[in-house]
């Protein structure tokens, strides 16, 4: 019963770490990827930059990579990664014994709620690629608040003020014809 | 009256006009402009036009559910009806140019004065284009309305120009083409409507346009729809402004080929009878 | 100025197989109104669209103003055309319409007003000014073609048809301006019509046209003589000497004899041939006749027009 709760102790101790330090490395392979930034607030619209870094901790050069973004819902909104970047995929070269790389993506946040964001590395080499295994980065939360931008009262004074206008300048030309 | 110097007529002493020139280009778009414009054609057509938008934002801005994706899909969708009308008169009038003046009697007269076949095409091309700018402009305050909130406005404008421009011009010259060659102005205008059904159908397909490599090329040499297709990608999709650049080629191409064919062969099919004398 | 405004040498129009126009020759002088009558489908518009360049030869050449014909911008420049089926914009005003024609013939805008309002006032036209062409009569845009012929104050003036469809007072109005145009401005009138008297009236010279060919030019007098067209005379002589008359005139050759109706001692002849009327009075008073009148009718261009086309539609001249 001791070492039960011993190991569920060091379990906990070891969660608290992780979640404690929420740009931790995950490692496997010599592979480490790190996000910037662990939270983001956001508009629905605002366009961010999520940048992270690549590191070979191995002792030889990796295989190429592929860095690929994902945006999870932690509200249940469906998410349509097209929507929120055209390029989740990023191609990054083989990395040298202890060499570091950026990356960074461009993204828009085109749904409101929370969501996870966050970066997986997968080897792409001739005899890696598709066997894996995947190195994930640390989530950044980003909270995407809604915004009502469309309204029927805004939109009102050029829905009528337009036409108005131009049937007037129609209206003119018939008659000025007409008088002639 | 007239003054007798040694012999001769002295014009110089009437006081009639001496001016032995031509006029060129800007004589002719200016009356053509003015006979579209002032006659009630032009402000009748924009105002249709503005009612069509009206109804379409106001259905969009009273729809609550509408979200941030739909709004942007909303503007692409402005764009589209804005493009698609501006260039649909703007065909209809250059169809109309050369044979319905041939008809009505008033082609013979502009073929009297010495402004040039070319000046004649060059300025009937250019009025045409005024019903194209002239439905741009009135779309612009409905983009705005529909994109200020999504921050799209400025792109959409850019796209719609750009993309429109390189429609009208050569769906505009393809149109007066038609008309210098057709035996009748309901030729002209027959053909210049089914070439609008051509480029604007495959759009409209259950589906849209069939998948693969067949689909593909169908996409990209139909000038409309892949004009269509560059600003979608662009405003809606997010991507890039050029990584689509391949889809600008054909509307490039149409414009260049049509608008090029037309002042290069002007001086031979500008003729009093449809093309040119047999 | 040239001495002579216009020469057309050998100009041939063929369209597929059909020959509009054949072999025309003919020169035109500065102040001269010349005719160009015909048939329908004789040639005459054809003619006139390609010396003012709207249609280009077959075969020929022609100057206008000194100018070839392989420079027919700088020809366009030199002369004004009313052509014979001419439209006007049914929303332009006269004075718009007349303005723009000037702004194409290269003038400044003020100037091209002042052209215009000059124009619209010898037309008679100024008060209608303002009026859209759609509200003008037929007369009025007759009137506004040969203004607009006129704008760039050419050197040759081709008019197709311009009385058709006007009434007398509107035709009168017309030949005073074509008068006005040869003898004021010192211009070249080329004028195609059906009326003969119009041509009578106006025409220094005449060519008749017929299939594409000039069958005849001249001047007016020429033309009658040259045709040998039937002459007409009116001989009365006593109820009495009708006999006499009639053995006396058949003797004559190329003669024909109509009794007048109700009147046999009125007697209508007519006679082919250059002689002309004198050898018969001579030879009625030679054989003692008593003549109580004898009225010579004057060959009239009619007559010879319809000997050499046989154009029955043409308008026959009231008496």
């Amino acid at each position: 019963m001791r070492t039960r709760l011993g190991l569920a102790f060091g379990a906990i101790a070891a969660l608290a770490v992780i979640a404690a330090a929420p740009a931790a490395a995950q490692t496997t392979n010599g592979i480490q990827v790190t996000v910037d930034q662990p939270r983001i607030t956001a508009v629905i619209g605002d366009r961010i930059t999520i940048r992270a870094h690549v590191t070979n901790s191995g002792s030889t050069a990796s295989d190429p990579l592929i860095a690929h973004l994902n945006v999870a819902s932690l509200t249940g909104t469906y998410v349509d990664l097209e929507d929120w970047t055209a390029a989740p995929t990023q191609h990054v070269n083989p990395l040298d014994a202890h060499a570091t790389t950026a990356l960074s993506w461009d993204i828009q946040a085109v749904n409101a709620g929370r969501f996870d964001v966050y970066v997986v590395m997968l080897p792409n080499g001739p005899t890696s690629s598709g066997i894996g295994p995947a190195v994930a980065s640390s989530p950044v939360e980003v909270t995407v608040a809604g915004k009502r931008t469309l309204n029927a009262g805004g939109s009102l004074p050029v829905v009528i003020a337009v036409p108005l206008l131009l049937g007037g300048a129609a209206l003119g030309a018939r008659l000025r014809l007409r008088r002639r | 009256m007239t003054t007798l110097v040694n012999g001769e007529i002295d014009k110089t002493a009437t006081g009639r006009p001496q001016s032995r020139g031509q006029g060129d280009w800007a004589a002719v778009a200016g009356q053509e402009s003015r006979d579209l414009w002032l006659s009630g054609r032009g402000p009748l057509l924009l105002f249709a036009f503005s009612v069509l938008l009206s109804v379409f934002t106001y259905l969009a801005a009273t729809n609550r559910a509408i979200n941030f994706l739909e709004q942007r899909e909303a503007v692409d969708q402005t764009l589209q009806i804005a493009v698609a009308v501006g260039v649909l008169v703007t065909l209809l009038v250059s169809a109309d140019a050369i044979s319905g003046e041939r008809e009505r009697g008033t082609l013979e007269g502009l073929l009297l004065t010495p402004v040039s076949r070319r000046a004649i095409v060059l300025g009937k091309l250019i009025a045409a284009l005024t019903l194209w700018f002239a439905t741009f402009v009135v779309s612009i305050p409905y983009i705005w309305v529909l994109g200020r909130g999504v921050s799209i406005v400025r792109s959409a404008l850019l796209l719609g120009l750009g993309v429109g421009t390189l429609l009208a011009v050569g769906l505009a010259a393809l149109g007066l083409l038609i008309s210098a060659l057709s035996g009748s102005n309901k030729v002209s205008l027959a053909i210049s409507f089914f070439l609008l059904l051509a480029v604007f159908a495959p759009s409209q397909l259950p589906g849209g346009l069939p998948k693969g490599w067949f689909g593909d090329v169908l996409g990209k040499i139909n000038p409309v729809g892949s004009g269509l297709h560059y600003s979608t990608a662009v405003l809606v999709n997010g991507h890039g402004w050029t990584r689509d650049l391949e889809y600008l080629i054909s509307p490039l191409v149409l414009a260049v080929l049509a608008g090029g064919g037309l002042l290069i062969l002007s001086e031979r099919i500008v003729r009093l009878n449809p093309g040119g004398e047999r | 100025m040239a001495e002579t405004s216009l020469e057309a040498r050998r100009l041939t129009k063929t369209f597929g197989t059909r020959t509009a126009v054949d072999g025309v020759t003919f020169t035109a002088e500065p102040r001269e109104i010349v005719g160009l009558l015909g048939p329908n489908g004789a040639g005459k518009t054809t003619t006139i669209r390609l010396l003012t360049t709207v249609l280009t030869p077959t075969s020929g050449e022609f100057s206008v103003a000194g100018v070839p014909s392989s420079r027919p911008n700088e020809i366009r420049r030199r002369v004004g055309v009313l052509p014979e089926s001419a439209g006007y914009p049914a929303h332009q005003t006269g004075r718009e319409h007349l303005t723009y024609f000037a702004r194409l013939f290269g003038m400044s805008r003020s100037e091209s007003s002042r052209v215009a309002t000059r124009l619209l006032e010898q037309m008679g036209l100024q008060d209608r000014a303002s009026s859209p062409l759609s509200t003008y009569s037929r007369g009025m845009r007759q009137r506004l073609g040969i203004a607009r012929a006129m704008v760039n104050d050419p050197d040759v003036v081709f008019l197709d048809e311009p009385t058709l469809g006007l009434d007398p007072a509107g035709q009168r109005q017309v030949l005073r301006n074509v008068r006005d145009i040869a003898a004021d401005r010192g211009a070249t009138v080329i004028l195609s019509t059906h009326t003969l008297t119009e041509v009578e009236e106006v025409c220094n010279r005449v060519l008749i046209l017929g299939e594409g060919r000039v069958l005849v030019s001249g001047t007016v007098a020429e033309i009658t003589s040259a045709v040998a067209a039937p002459r007409f005379a009116t001989l009365r002589v006593p109820g009495s000497e009708v006999g006499a008359a009639r053995q006396v005139l058949a003797g004559l050759q190329g003669l024909t004899i109509a009794a007048s109706g109700e009147r046999p001692d009125v007697l209508r002849i007519s006679r082919s041939g250059r002689d002309g009327m004198n050898p018969v009075l001579r030879a009625l008073l030679a054989a003692d006749v008593t003549v109580l009148s004898f009225e010579v009718e004057g060959t009239r261009l009619h007559d010879a027009y319809l000997a050499l086309t046989g154009d029955a539609t043409v308008e026959e001249p009231s008496e």
